[in-house]
């Protein structure tokens, strides 16, 4: 049987939900067995591969690069995954979007708490700049399926991945699989 | 005591004349979900949860308001309806803070546990992530005004069974928010009791009692349908 | 002509991350950048929460090691209560702490590092990985799985979720481990020490083969700094802050957290969002430290336990003394994960760990407070200033990778000009390049309080800035 190219990514998030799949444990040497993992912050490849037919995306849209990669994701995958609060609703990094433009939070953090050379990290083509909004996935690009949970425990990530490789729809509803938080 | 009858669900029921929808329905054990209804003071029909179909009538009402009549057919699950719930939960989410992972009431959330309800895994209407203020200069208590779906729940518990009136609500349309006293700092409003009825009637995490860390907080409902059966049924004893 | 290699993204690391390597004209390495291109801004837009909930939004900082942004944010919420805590709620943290340890270590060796030991620098990228480490050993793979899974599952045991578990609170934790728990916990410890022991082993046994490494990845003079307890015994949760060097003096000792902002400056550079910490009283760049598994062991005088003690000296020996190199990181790990197991061992067999009394109650009695934990990757800072009521009104972090910020720099550059060549640039050198970063194990979600893979991208920029080519590794 073809193995399925499955593909996680990790964008505005703390990398709790790429964590929580790790907590996955010896199911993922079953995993193994099925998926080849062709994309992820765990694995050597770097740039993002034609034809991918699964991708987790953790994470909020809270950068430019964050911006451009979803959008190459999108072209290159069949079915994209909302994996966690953060990119299902922003969550805790859409707390900044409270408080206005990107501007703000930077200062904060360069300006008034760098002792020596206060500036703001900017560099075109290295350091991406931050939007001023941070997004949920959604916003940006179609989502094929919504993965809620701060993070989703393995127990619900399983629920979703195992339907799916055998081809079905996993069932998104109580406490069990669409909880925030 | 006058008695109707209707049809709710396909199902045959009666109930006395002064009965909402809601009311009759849950005799009936027919369930409709609700937000800014409390069990024991008035409704006011803001949440629009409990809207439900009524045969020959072109508007959806919300049941909690709206009085039973004789011979009306009554549809509460329809996919209209179901469409409706979601659209009116996902609103609330998108017009509040609610970070429901780092929220007091995580896990014990009425607004939480209706999004479940109603199926929603996401929110079609974009985030307004408007900025909003916490106050903690109560003694015993704080409101988080990002968590705050302005149900009202506070200021009708606190006006109707503490008699206190320490909640209102001030501006209008988008622009409402809850204030404590004439928009003061709680602590400085001298009518709080410091009873606490606020807190146990909020549905979400917004009035939460201080020193609460995420996930910890449970709202204990017993006080209140305690004395809301003691006036009701004159039981003065638990 | 000169030119820049960027990689981008760096991978298996914790966090967004490129790294930038100047060539000179001749087609030599000049420096090397490594730059975090995350940022979420925690510390402003925490201004305004109740300072009670800073345990469990600071959590969300890092998926990786939340517990020692709970541990770090509930000890900074103590002492703005002015609370001592009960004893069993100290024991309990440090339990969580040492379970931490235990399966973030293991992450960072068995899925992220140990690929390049047992599969080769040079072996196929795309195999390279945790799945790769699966399909050529599967016991080994499991094994190292299952000994994350043990520490995972301590963290749940005590804080009911295996991720963000709120609780550490200030004033104590929410509940005690059960007597089930602390079964569990007994009945698994025998396999964990094994693998633990299996990993020692198997380390010891490669390290003789890299020696071009050792001596390349990150093998400098630098300060160390970490918490250590009475007597320098190796410390994770309480203690005091002390600063070695590279010849094993003491160079500052019984430091407290609340006057870190005497001895640790934070730079900024323009082409990083991951600020750069520096010993003070060296000024910057100059006061260059390491801090985590490397620091705490050459900083601490023992470990207190015995098989830690042992590996601790045989270790040394090896190091010839302090060890200055960063590949020593990997092996300081392994020894740390020995070390944890048997604190655990016993920590479940103090009676005080099932007790009830667990949370001291206050109101806000401090208006500022400053909360130190050794994370697995290093000395974690929180500062906090509240208000009367407890509303945060300011926050600073420094955060246990932003200390290596300097050290990882320097690594890849001296790494980037031992092995890449201007005209015969592979694969496998700008691997050993970010290699070097993963010494570290960094946890850039940590250290901007950002997120983020580490994809890598290599660019080459002429001496003017201009830039002139750009490699994607694939």
């Amino acid at each position: 049987m073809k193995k399925i190219k499955l593909a996680t990514v990790w964008l505005a998030g703390c990398s709790g939900c790429h964590m929580s799949f790790l907590d996955l444990d010896e199911w993922l040497l079953e995993l193994a067995q099925k998926v080849d993992i062709v994309y992820s912050p765990i694995a050597d490849i770097k740039d993002y591969p034609d034809g991918v037919d699964i991708c987790l995306v953790e994470g909020a849209i809270a950068n430019e690069e964050n911006l451009a990669l979803i959008k190459e994701i999108r072209q290159k995958t069949k079915f994209i995954i909302s994996f966690g609060d953060c990119a299902v609703t922003a969550n805790v990094p859409g707390m900044r979007n409270m408080l206005g433009p990107a501007e703000t939070v930077l200062k904060r953090s360069y300006l008034e708490l760098g002792d020596i050379t206060p500036q703001l990290p900017q560099e075109p083509g290295i350091v991406p700049e931050l939007l001023d909004r941070v997004s949920p996935v959604h916003e940006v690009v179609n989502v094929d399926l919504f993965l809620p949970g701060c993070p989703p425990n393995a127990a619900r990530i399983r629920s979703v991945i195992e339907p799916l490789l055998k081809g079905e729809s996993p069932v998104m509803e109580g406490r069990k699989m669409i909880k925030f938080g | 005591m006058t008695v109707k009858t209707l049809t709710i669900n396909d199902q045959l029921i009666t109930a006395s004349a002064e009965q909402t929808i809601l009311d009759a329905a849950k005799e009936a054990e027919i369930k409709i979900p609700t937000l800014c209804h409390l069990e024991g003071v008035s409704d006011v029909g803001a949440c629009r949860l409990c809207l439900v179909e009524i045969e020959g009538s072109s508007k959806l009402q919300p049941a909690c308001v709206t009085q039973v009549q004789e011979g009306m057919v009554i549809q509460t699950e329809t996919e209209k309806l179901k469409e409706y719930r979601r659209m009116a939960v996902e609103l609330l989410f998108a017009e509040g803070n609610h970070v429901c992972a780092v929220c007091v009431v995580n896990g014990n959330c009425q607004l939480q546990n209706v999004a479940i309800k109603v199926g929603m895994d996401h929110s079609r209407f974009p985030y307004k992530f408007p900025k909003r203020e916490v106050d903690l200069s109560h003694r015993l208590f704080g409101m988080d005004h990002n968590r705050c779906i302005l149900c009202t729940r506070c200021v009708r518990v606190c006006d109707e069974i503490e008699g206190a009136h320490v909640w209102d609500v001030a501006n209008r349309g988008g622009q409402s928010f809850i204030v404590s006293g004439i928009n003061q700092p709680w602590g400085e409003v001298d009518a709080c009791t410091s009873c606490g009825k606020c807190v146990d009637a909020c549905p979400t995490g917004a009035i939460f009692r201080q020193g609460s860390t995420a996930s910890e907080m449970t709202c204990d409902r017993s006080t209140l349908e305690f004395l809301h059966r003691a006036r009701t049924k004159k039981e003065w004893t638990r | 002509m000169s030119k820049t290699i960027v990689i981008d993204p760096v991978t298996r690391i914790e966090g967004h991350a490129k790294i930038s390597i100047f060539l000179d004209d001749a087609g030599q390495v000049e420096d090397a950048r490594f730059h975090v291109v995350e940022y979420r801004g925690f510390e402003k837009f925490c201004e305004g929460r109740p300072m009670w909930e800073m345990a469990g939004i600071t959590a969300r900082i890092c998926g990786i090691c939340p517990v020692s942004h709970l541990l770090a944010s509930a000890k900074t919420g103590d002492k703005i209560l002015a609370v001592k805590i009960p004893n069993a709620a100290e024991k309990l943290r440090r339990l969580m702490n040492l379970a931490q340890i235990t399966q973030s270590h293991a992450l960072s060796f068995f899925h992220l590092s140990s690929p390049d030991f047992l599969l080769g620098w040079d072996s196929d990228p795309a195999q390279r990985n945790i799945f790769g480490l699966i399909a050529s050993d599967p016991e080994l793979a499991r094994s190292g799985i299952r000994l994350r899974q043990f520490g995972q599952t301590i963290i749940e045991l005590l804080g009911a979720k295996k991720i963000h578990a709120a609780w550490s609170v200030p004033g104590g934790v929410r509940s005690p481990l059960s007597e089930e728990g602390k079964q569990w916990i007994s009945d698994n410890l025998p396999e964990a020490y094994e693998t633990a022991n299996n990993a020692l082993s198997l380390f010891k046994g490669i390290l003789d083969r890299f020696e071009t490494e050792v001596k390349t990845f990150g093998q400098f003079d630098s300060l160390f700094m970490g918490l250590v307890g009475e007597d320098g015994l190796w410390e994770h949760y309480g203690g005091h802050i002390r600063f070695t060097d590279s010849q094993g003096n003491i160079v500052a000792d019984n430091l407290k957290e609340e006057d870190y902002k005497d001895f640790i400056g934070e730079s900024v550079e323009k082409w990083s969002y991951l600020k750069f910490p520096y010993y003070k009283p060296l000024g910057y760049p100059q006061g260059i430290y390491r801090v985590g598994p490397l620091a705490r062991l050459n900083i601490c005088s023992h470990f207190g336990t015995a098989k830690a003690d042992q590996e601790l000296q045989e270790y040394r020996d090896r190091a010839g003394g302090v060890a200055t190199s960063s590949f020593f990181y990997h092996y300081a790990r392994l020894v740390e994960i020995l070390a944890s197991l048997e604190r655990i061992e016993r920590l479940i067999n103090d009676p005080d760990i099932l007790s009830n009394h667990t949370r001291a109650k206050a109101g806000i009695n401090n208006l500022e407070a400053v909360g130190v934990s050794e994370a697995p990757r290093g000395t974690l800072f929180h500062h906090y200033q509240v208000d009367e009521n407890g509303l945060i009104k300011k926050v600073n972090l420094i955060i246990a990778t932003g200390n290596n910020n300097l050290a990882m720099n320097q690594t890849v550059a001296q790494i980037a000009k031992y092995y890449v060549k201007g005209n015969t640039m592979t694969e496998g050198m700008l691997n050993r390049v970010e290699a070097g970063i993963r010494c570290y194990d960094p946890c850039l979600s940590c250290s901007t309080h950002a997120a983020g893979q580490m994809p890598l991208q290599i660019q080459l920029f002429a001496s003017n800035g201009e830039l002139l080519d750009e490699v994607f590794r694939d």
